[in-house]
């Protein structure tokens, strides 16, 4: 770090421009900075983190061939040298002594946990001549993939190579997938990750169910901390008074699934006012009279008696949005397939965001900035007969079919239709923690002939496949890069090896290689190693690889408003009518409400609590529970119940509860946390615990796991997300 | 000369723990130990009008530090610019300092077997860096600086904006590092996290006059501070962040 200014300095030397054609002697022979760590001299490596998926920027600062410490990046464009919690953690990933270490071959039943250790080549070998085996007798659709993570790129390729379209990612059914459809009807494209949400420059910022803070995506947080320091107003909608309720000007503690109804009396009020971007709407939308019509019923006393939020509080926020605009931050939310009506949710918050005139404005949604990537010359994909078994296209017509629909394909394994699925590849997820409906998962993979995971370390999943192949950590490995078009400055950032893989772990990229090469699809992946790779990618954008490995990140300028567009930006809302379409012309075409309408949510039986679910800032999903310094920061989770629901069942503070779901499914034993801060008619608990693999020491039986009370999901119909807050608990004291 | 201080800004902070994580990793700290944490209040209020707030444990480097006399080898010290100090070569881990503190600051190392504590990443700042904790920080809610600076931060944050320290009318001596925010919130943080008094009373001067010399002598020192410290860790049991409690 002594030589931080150096790099700083050549840093804005070499991004001072779009053309970047900088050099300096560490740069252009590809060695990496040398700094000081105390007294000890080190040498620190840029890179971007994946202990979630924001990919921070990192340096990290290597002694003899160890990671001693991570550090922020300061030159990333977007993360500006912040590390959150996990961030820092990074190391006790690296040398965790759980990882996986040696490829491993199943010998004793499912579940059984019994594997004899493989080389690379058995394991490979094995691998392929079951995949070709596969291929003849059931066709290559049959093999599907559940990737996630930028590495997944090269896995998702060789699964086309292969010949299936059979690829689906939870970060589209379960996650972003009904905002993107949402927004993309409405503004003709998708937002995008990370979403871009002008927080920082915002008057006025709203939070419908989005827990900023408890969600820690470091820029993110930084901008919500920066917005509200200039004094933006914060409206916080939430069953839930969560970190960011505690810091808004309006918490508004709705009834679970209404949110719709608010957004239709918020839009009652701003038309029935006047008070939206009549300008705005005027030059860029089409279906206002539509609008009107459809929302003069949906007054704030109507929603009242729906949200449970008073009337005049559903007004004055309504008010202060139309005071406010066009500089309204309404974050579309991140994690948003809840109730199966999720694609219209996200529909209302894109109309309302037009109505405030906030897309493509100063403090509102800012718009991405394409950027020129190379793409290796690759033969075309073959092309599948039998389509997609998820319904990606044709039951979700606005599903996405590069993300696909993850529970489709867990449906269509079960069912064997629209043709039986035999293998399973998982590569950078945990089926059996991450997916709902576990049950039906472990069904699924009952039926499997051939299951193999790529992991970094033994989860659950493990247990139920043929081979396990070790993954090397994002500390120890080149992945594809990150290319982000949805920031301010665009970006293309780079992960690469600090220090060499551990034991006898391999990069994503080598593995996906190799399969290709036993495979005859060698022409897929035409490229010698990652240094090739990199140079087909970048070589559109004029950088010097050796700057980009030296900095980690290079940003261009971008052009986030209207007012800064360029004819080359292209259209300006590449919608069928070239308009924001407050009325949806796609979705009235494939039968569905043109305008989003609200349908009334199931309320929790007598006794049963509406389970909720969020995130903790010093956890990610289920994969860093055994973290030992994030294990000591929360190493179990609680469910939360307000104070007068613990009182009527007679609960105290810490007590050890399980909790039953509507259909008799049990959880681990979990403490409770009786608060204030939560209506009464939820339960709430932050996901990713209940771990069940033995194999992992710190996280082995911490906590309960949420999923496996989702044995029910509510499918969107428009594009196959997975509702997962239809689930109802009821506490078993003494379980 | 210097007098450097640490302000938390409470209307930013989310509670992350970045500062907490970033300060382990700096200074190799065992696991389930801390030189800084964030510690949550816990919900005060009545559905739906509720209020709660974090706040950020450390080291205050008080004007006037309760930990210096009671340390028998001399290994605290303050420095010129307020800086409180450990001298690992001279201390023998025997606790009192630990005890002394009235914002339990302070803990004993068991791999190293001695007292450790924020030192506001001096070695850091020799560097040109921040300390590790503000570098880190996700929503820049945390600031380092010179109060004696007024171009600082911290002094406009401070002298200007009210930024308020930590103290009660019965420990009052001058901690250096502040915060800001709502009014309500900071005095929740206050309530929750009051100082208590040093749990050695008078031990300066017990130390100083009659102990220190007998103990410098004592090789038996080294062995009473471990057991002070074992001792300590019992009643306190472990998992220094777990539960933190709701009022």
């Amino acid at each position: 770090m002594g030589l931080k200014v150096s790099r700083r300095e050549f840093f804005k030397r070499s991004t001072a421009a779009t053309a970047v054609v900088a050099t300096s002697s560490a740069a252009a022979a590809g060695q990496h900075p040398v700094g000081w760590r105390g007294a000890t001299r080190v040498e620190t490596v840029a890179t971007n983190c994946e202990m979630c998926f924001w990919r921070c920027g990192a340096l990290a600062e290597i002694k003899d061939g160890k990671v001693l410490k991570l550090e922020g990046n300061p030159e990333h464009p977007l993360t500006k040298g912040r590390l959150c919690a996990r961030g820092n953690s990074g190391t006790k990933l690296l040398y965790d002594p759980d990882r996986l270490k040696n490829p491993m071959m199943r010998t004793g039943v499912r579940g059984e946990g019994k594997f004899r250790r493989v080389s690379w080549n058995e394991a490979l070998d094995f691998l392929a001549s079951r995949l070709l085996d596969i291929k003849t007798k059931y066709g290559p659709e049959s093999v599907a993939l559940f990737p996630h993570g930028v590495a997944a790129t090269f896995f998702t390729t060789l699964m086309r190579a292969y010949g299936s379209p059979n690829s689906a990612e939870p970060a589209f059914a379960q996650c972003r997938g009904p905002r993107e459809v949402g927004y993309a009807l409405t503004f003709g494209r998708p937002l995008g990750s990370p979403e871009p949400v002008d927080l920082e420059e915002s008057k006025l910022i709203v939070l419908i169910g989005s827990h900023i803070g408890e969600n820690v995506f470091t820029s993110q947080v930084t901008a919500f901390a920066e917005g509200l320091a200039r004094g933006a107003k914060l409206i916080v909608v939430d069953p839930r008074f969560s970190v960011a309720a505690s810091k808004a000007d309006w918490w508004l503690p709705i009834r679970p699934g209404t949110d719709i109804a608010l957004l239709l009396a918020w839009m009652n009020v701003l038309l029935g006012e006047g008070l939206y971007d009549k300008e705005y709407i005027g030059q860029y939308a089409e279906g206002l009279p539509q609008l009107e019509a459809h929302v003069r019923e949906f007054t704030p006393e109507w929603a009242e008696a729906i949200t449970e939020l008073p009337a005049h509080k559903i007004r004055e926020t309504a008010r202060a949005m139309g005071a406010m605009k066009p500089a309204v931050a309404l974050h579309p939310g991140r994690h948003t397939s809840w109730y199966g009506d999720d694609t219209q949710r996200a529909r209302a918050m894109a109309i309302l965001t037009a109505l405030l005139g906030s897309w493509g404005r100063k403090g509102g949604i800012f718009l991405p900035t394409a950027l020129n990537v190379g793409k290796p010359a690759i033969p075309p994909f073959p092309e599948s007969k039998r389509g997609r078994a998820d319904g990606a296209g044709t039951r979700f017509p606005f599903a996405s079919e590069e993300q696909g629909v993850t529970n489709g394909l867990v449906d269509a394994t079960v069912e064997e239709k629209p043709y039986p699925i035999k293998a399973w590849i998982v590569y950078g997820q945990n089926v059996l923690q991450s997916i709902p409906q576990r049950p039906k998962t472990h069904e699924a993979i009952n039926k499997l002939d051939l299951m193999v995971v790529v992991d970094v370390l033994p989860m659950e999943q493990i247990y139920y496949a043929d081979l396990v192949l070790p993954e090397a950590t994002y500390l120890e490995r080149y992945d594809f890069p990150q290319i982000v078009e949805s920031a301010k400055r665009p970006y293309i950032a780079l992960r690469q090896p600090a220090v060499s893989p551990l034991y006898e772990s391999k990069p994503g990229w080598w593995i996906a290689k190799q399969m290709a090469r036993r495979l005859g699809l060698e022409a897929y992946f035409p490229w010698a190693g990652p240094d090739e790779h990199l140079e087909t990618l970048i070589r559109p954008l004029g950088i010097d690889p050796a700057v980009l490995r030296t900095c980690g990140a290079v940003a261009y300028e971008g052009r986030p408003y209207i007012k800064d567009r360029l004819p080359s930006d292209g259209q300006l809302f590449p919608t069928p009518s070239g308009k924001i379409e407050l009325y949806s012309s796609m979705l009235k075409q494939a039968g569905f409400d043109p305008l989003p309408r609200y349908t009334s949510v199931e309320d929790p039986p007598p006794g049963y609590f509406r389970l909720i679910y969020g995130r903790a800032p010093v956890h990610s999903f289920a994969r860093t529970q055994n973290n030992a310094w994030l294990d000591a920061l929360m190493h179990e989770n609680q469910v939360w119940l307000a104070t007068a629901a613990a009182r009527d069942y007679g609960l105290e503070d810490g007590e050890r509860v399980i909790l039953e779901n509507q259909d008799g499914a049990r959880s681990l034993p979990i403490r409770v946390r009786i608060t204030a801060g939560i209506r009464k008619d939820c339960a709430y608990m932050v996901h990713g615990f209940g771990h069940r693999s033995r194999a992992l020491e710190l996280a082995y039986h911490r906590g309960a796991a949420d999923t496996q009370l989702m044995t029910r999901v509510k499918v969107d119909p428009i594009m196959g997300g997975t509702g997962l807050r239809v689930n109802f608990v009821r506490i078993v004291k003494n379980g | 000369m210097a007098r450097y201080a640490m302000v938390t800004d409470l209307r930013k902070c989310v509670g992350c723990q970045a500062c907490t994580v970033a300060c382990n990793s700096e200074w190799e700290v065992p696991t389930g130990y801390a030189r800084t944490h964030v510690k949550f209040t816990g919900v005060a209020g009545t559905f739906p009008n509720l209020l709660s707030s974090f706040f950020v444990a450390q080291c205050n480097h008080c004007d006037h530090p309760a930990c210096i006399d009671p340390c028998p080898t001399g290994a605290t010290y303050q420095a010129e610019n307020g800086i409180v100090m450990v001298d690992r070569n001279l201390c023998i881990g025997c606790g009192y300092c630990v005890e002394a503190c009235p914002y339990d600051a302070r803990y004993i190392n068991p791999v190293i077997k001695k007292v450790d504590k924020c030192d506001f990443c001096s070695s850091r700042i020799e560097r040109g860096l921040e300390p590790a904790c503000v570098a880190t920080c996700t929503a820049h809610a945390k600031f380092y600086g010179d109060l004696e600076e007024p171009k600082s931060d911290v002094y406009k944050m401070v002298y200007e904006q009210g930024a308020r320290r930590l103290e009660t009318a019965q420990v009052a001596i001058g901690p250096n590092v502040y915060y800001l925010g709502k009014p309500e919130e900071v005095d929740l943080a206050f309530a929750a996290f009051a100082p208590h008094p040093p749990r050695l009373p008078r031990a300066g001067e017990l130390w100083t006059t009659v102990l220190r010399p007998l103990v410098l002598a004592a090789i038996g020192a080294t062995f009473l501070g471990q057991a002070v410290a074992f001792f300590r860790q019992l009643v306190k049991g472990e998992g220094l962040f777990e539960d933190d409690g709701e009022q």
